[in-house]
């Protein structure tokens, strides 16, 4: 695409090729209707996309629910699939079957959600399933305390995985005991236990409110109705009485100075480390400085973590840094596994390039190619209808505008490299930052004593205990699949906590981690 | 026939002079442009003592060639909005990027560069830097995980260990630390040859002008006329014997793993046996969910699924998770019970037809994505010389019949063709009715077996 005639290096031409003219992209438009009873109609027409996606959300989750429940919200949103007034649970999953559509209920922090994803010409049939569930769940008792006991098994399982143990060691270690942000999202053993039918139906009727509810489909609409179909399905949904209009989120932090956490893990040949502090909410006027400083310090391949970590020290597969926004702010984390002998080193080389975030400017070839890359990779995060079904929820959920997707790419435009570093300044606290490491502290334990960076915690308890406890109720909060992303993008927020157990088949092997794409 | 039309992905093939083969498909729904390469070796190429070398290969080929510096390439490709990964399979080695359509030429140019000239910036310390890398994606993704070790511990016991496809992809730790420049010069100059490759290109470009572009940039590689064959890979179809192990884990919960041997990745009886894996765990309406989680209540989570290879025989694997307080024996054996009871009774009309609806309905989520269709045209096209499959694999599901799977399901799921993997916590807790006591019992029987 370039005109200049290459000069030929042997068997390769040596002179980079120069962009051709980018072709125009717009974010796909979206027309939006209110319907009588208050419910947000946002339909998304994307020709030559017969997969159509659809998702009714709420923005009342997990961060809403009393201490006493936690795990309720994302238990009555499992829940909702598993029988209604018309269907019992094996009816309602074959009836979405012989639709080919894959129907899902889930609920994070900030949001519940009902969505479905089913080809064109059957999203009439889809929508009335999607109506059903949401509309006249039955939380039969069976059903409820079958998933009830999935989440008890799943918090034994996280236990055992270092990473989830990491995650939760560090929440728990960052935020106050009377922050939601302190526990998971789908609860610790001690609520989980005690939760049945009639807290999930509580927490299910504080979600019922079609004032404050949005449905978004996308994909081929040619033809289909929407709004009527809309009108039709969930036109006579009413408020419920018991309907919670959410507040704010307590995000406080569990204290002011530096504290280094290990857990235990004999003869773990990596450790898990987790470095960092509660971070920001979703809507702040700074959003997309942050974006561009978070994809410098750990978002990109070439952020100054993984370079520093992988490429230049072969510590880790991947090291990496984010911000995970909510209602209330969330956890600011850099993370990375790395082989135990290097433990030590590499927290410290971590503290370090937080540290150089926070002190010095960056470059402006660093600058510019986080610009790009959040600039050039939106049309690609939109490919498909899911993905723009995504996006478009996320603003719902936190009470934003589409200008803040279509204006996306020239707000990150005009981040310059001060912004960049006030935002590093104000938003990164390394010297209240936890230390959280999941590991054989018995290999480096003396070394992180002399480092001395700061309070030292050693969690003495291996597996074995730790399921011994669990079984004995005696476990702190233990981070679900809910809690996991630190995706800092316009749609951060529109959490999608997966089913417990979900291993996937063996991968190929990959140059990088998936978080790294 | 499916009952939404799935879009026909039209394309050109054809080959350069070199014999790199070039696939392009237009598809001008959105700016971007996904390239895929897949070069015709994998682990399997491998040769003993040098184990997890292609997956090791395939980190220095971001390490820089003769334009482009060491780790430039991915700086490049996010600098222009992209995304980029590599893979590394049994069967294959594959690299790809997704950009805007307007940098068409920079991915191009960067394949190019290092297809040609990658050993121009190849060093000791970059390789000592990536093999460490390496060690601690093992470490991460296989030793410091639950049950990590069961899919290295399934090929093995799947495939005899003259076969390349006993060891895993990600090799030995031994053997990783054995892997020399030599080593890495020789398989480049072996395997990384125009000839051996596929090159797809997927998305809001002109057939004509990436194909002049691919003529520039790759034009003047020059081929390697002698790509060693590989050994014959053939295998008995079935196990001949019930394989049995026991694995003490760091695991809270017991989990038993199935393998089976299957018919190769291409054999029409393999459709079958991925429609089966479809009405036995494809989701909560599935056999197996539906019997051992919802009604049974037995096991936490289940799974069963086929990996296609090529060489002597796939495999269908599988597991269940045991939940507290249940005996590990009742668990296998309604796991069992179930599987084989697909060989003996045939499926009725409304499962198969479930099952076709979400064989459909994940054809349809797969192929919107530029990525996946430029991804499955280098695989059609480098493991079948048959890039049509693209179009032609969903219909293949949707004509398997209710006796192609009792056929497959027979030949199968027998217990002379059955690996069974159990894993138990090496430390069972003590009054604690998280684990079954007599299951813990049992198995210590089966090891002294």
């Amino acid at each position: 695409m370039t005109a200049e005639t290459p000069q030929r290096d042997e068997i390769v031409v040596a002179t980079r090729p120069t962009p051709g003219e980018p072709r125009p992209y717009d974010f796909p438009s979206v027309q939006r209707h209110r319907l009588g009873n208050g419910l947000n109609v946002m339909a998304v027409d994307m020709p030559g996309r017969p997969l159509i996606s659809a998702t009714i959300v709420v923005p009342v989750g997990a961060g809403d629910e009393p201490a006493g429940d936690a795990g309720a919200t994302v238990l009555a949103a499992r829940a909702l699939t598993e029988g209604t007034e018309h269907y019992d649970a094996v009816q309602l999953t074959e009836a979405a079957e012989r639709l080919g559509a894959s129907l899902h209920a889930e609920a994070g922090w900030d949001a519940t959600s009902v969505g479905i994803d089913v080809p064109a010409a059957r999203l009439p049939a889809a929508l009335e399933l999607l109506a059903e569930v949401l509309l006249r769940p039955t939380f039969p008792a069976n059903e409820v305390e079958r998933l009830r006991d999935e989440r008890l098994n799943d918090l034994l399982q996280a236990q055992a995985d270092p990473r989830r143990r990491a995650d939760e060691t560090f929440i728990g270690t960052i935020y106050a005991q009377e922050s939601p942000y302190h526990r998971p999202a789908a609860g610790t053993r001690e609520t989980v236990e005690s939760l049945g039918p009639e807290v999930a139906r509580r927490a299910y009727e504080g979600v019922l409110d079609p004032d404050r509810a949005t449905l978004v489909v996308a994909g081929e609409l040619g033809g289909l109705d929407v709004v009527g179909l809309a009108n039709r399905l969930l036109g006579s949904w009413g408020r419920d009485e018991g309907a919670s209009h959410a507040g704010p989120v307590v995000d406080r932090a569990a204290g002011s100075g530096r504290i280094v956490r290990v857990v235990h893990r004999p003869g773990s040949v990596q450790t898990e480390i987790r470095i960092g502090h509660p971070g920001l909410p979703r809507r702040i006027s700074d959003f997309h400085t942050v974006s561009v400083m978070s994809a410098i310090l750990g978002g990109l391949f070439n952020s100054r973590l993984n370079m520093q970590l992988r490429e230049a020290k072969g510590y880790t597969y991947g090291a990496g840094a984010g911000f995970d926004m909510r209602r209330g702010a969330g956890p600011f984390t850099a993370r990375a596994a790395v082989n135990t002998e290097v433990t030590v080193p590499a927290v410290i080389d971590m503290l370090a390039e937080l540290e150089r975030m926070r002190d010095t400017r960056v470059e402006a070839s660093e600058l510019a190619s986080a610009r790009d890359f959040l600039i050039g990779v939106f049309p690609l995060r939109f490919e498909t209808p899911g993905a723009v079904v995504g996006a478009v929820a996320g603003l719902a959920i936190h009470d934003l505008s589409i200008e803040e997707l279509t204006g996306y790419r020239e707000r990150i435009e005009a981040v310059d490299i001060d912004a960049v570093e006030a935002a590093a300044r104000d938003h990164l606290h390394v010297d209240r930052a936890a230390i959280v490491l999941v590991g054989d502290v018995d290999a480096f334990g003396s070394d992180l004593e002399a480092a001395g960076l700061g309070r030292l915690v050693i969690d003495r308890d291996d597996v074995a205990v730790a399921t011994q406890r669990a079984a004995e109720a005696e476990v702190a909060a233990v981070v679900g699949p809910a809690d996991e992303g630190d995706e800092a993008g316009p749609t951060a927020g529109a959490e999608d906590p997966s089913l417990p157990g979900s291993d996937e088949p063996a991968p190929p092997e990959g140059l990088a981690p998936a978080s790294d794409r | 026939m499916p009952t939404t039309p799935v879009p026909t992905v039209s394309y050109s093939d054809e080959r350069l002079a070199n014999g790199l083969r070039l696939i392009v498909a237009e598809d001008h729904l959105a700016p971007v442009v996904a390239i895929n390469i897949w070069y015709d070796v994998g682990s399997k190429h491998e040769q003993p003592g040098k184990t997890g070398f292609a997956h090791l290969f395939e980190h220095v080929m971001f390490q820089g060639s003769r334009h482009v510096a060491k780790a430039e390439h991915i700086a490049l490709v996010q600098a222009a909005g992209g995304t980029m990964n590599g893979t590394t399979w049994l069967d294959r080695t594959n690299y790809f990027e997704t950009l805007p359509s307007h940098q068409l030429d920079l991915g191009l140019w960067l394949e190019a560069d290092r297809m040609a000239t990658l050993l121009d910036a190849l060093s000791q310390e970059n390789l000592d830097n990536q093999r460490e890398v390496v060690k601690n994606e093992k470490r991460w993704s296989y030793d410091n995980r639950p049950y990590g070790t069961w899919q290295e511990k399934l090929q093995a016991h799947l495939f005899p260990p003259e076969h390349p496809y006993h060891h895993s992809t990600i090799g030995s730790m031994a053997d990783l630390d054995a892997a020399s420049l030599d080593d890495v010069k020789a398989f480049f100059q072996t395997y990384y040859a125009p000839n051996n490759a596929v090159l797809s290109i997927v998305g809001d470009v002109d057939t004509k002008a990436a194909r002049a572009s691919v003529e520039r940039f790759f034009g003047a590689i020059p081929a390697n006329p002698a790509i060693p064959p590989l050994g014959d890979m053939t295998l008995p179809p079935t196990l001949g014997r019930e394989i049995r192990e026991v694995v003490y884990d760091r695991v809270p919960l017991p989990r038993i793993y199935v393998g089976f041997r299957a018919p190769v990745a291409g054999d029409h009886r393999l459709d079958a046996l991925e429609v089966a894996g479809q009405i036995l765990a494809g989701g909560k309406g599935s056999r197996l969910h539906r019997r051992l989680v919802r009604e049974e209540r037995i096991a936490q989570d289940v799974a069963l699924f086929a990996l296609g290879f090529t060489g002597g025989a796939s495999v269908c694997e599988g597991w269940a998770t045991v939940r507290p307080g249940v005996s590990v024996d009742r668990v296998e054996a309604v796991l069992h019970e179930e599987i084989e009871r697909l060989a003996v009774e045939p499926v009725s009309p409304d499962e198969l037809a479930r099952a076709f609806a979400l064989i459909e309905a994940d054809e349809l989520a797969a192929l919107q994505r530029v990525e996946e269709r430029a991804d499955r045209l280098s695989m059609y096209a480098t493991l079948f010389d048959d890039p049509a499959l693209v179009n032609e694999m969903l219909h293949r599901y949707l004509a398997v019949t209710p006796e192609a799977i009792l056929e497959v399901a027979a030949a199968t799921f027998r217990p002379d063709n059955r690996l069974v993997l159990t894993y138990l916590p090496e430390t069972p807790p003590i009054e604690s009715e998280a684990i079954d006591a007599d299951a813990v019992e049992r198995a210590d029987e089966e090891v002294a077996a």
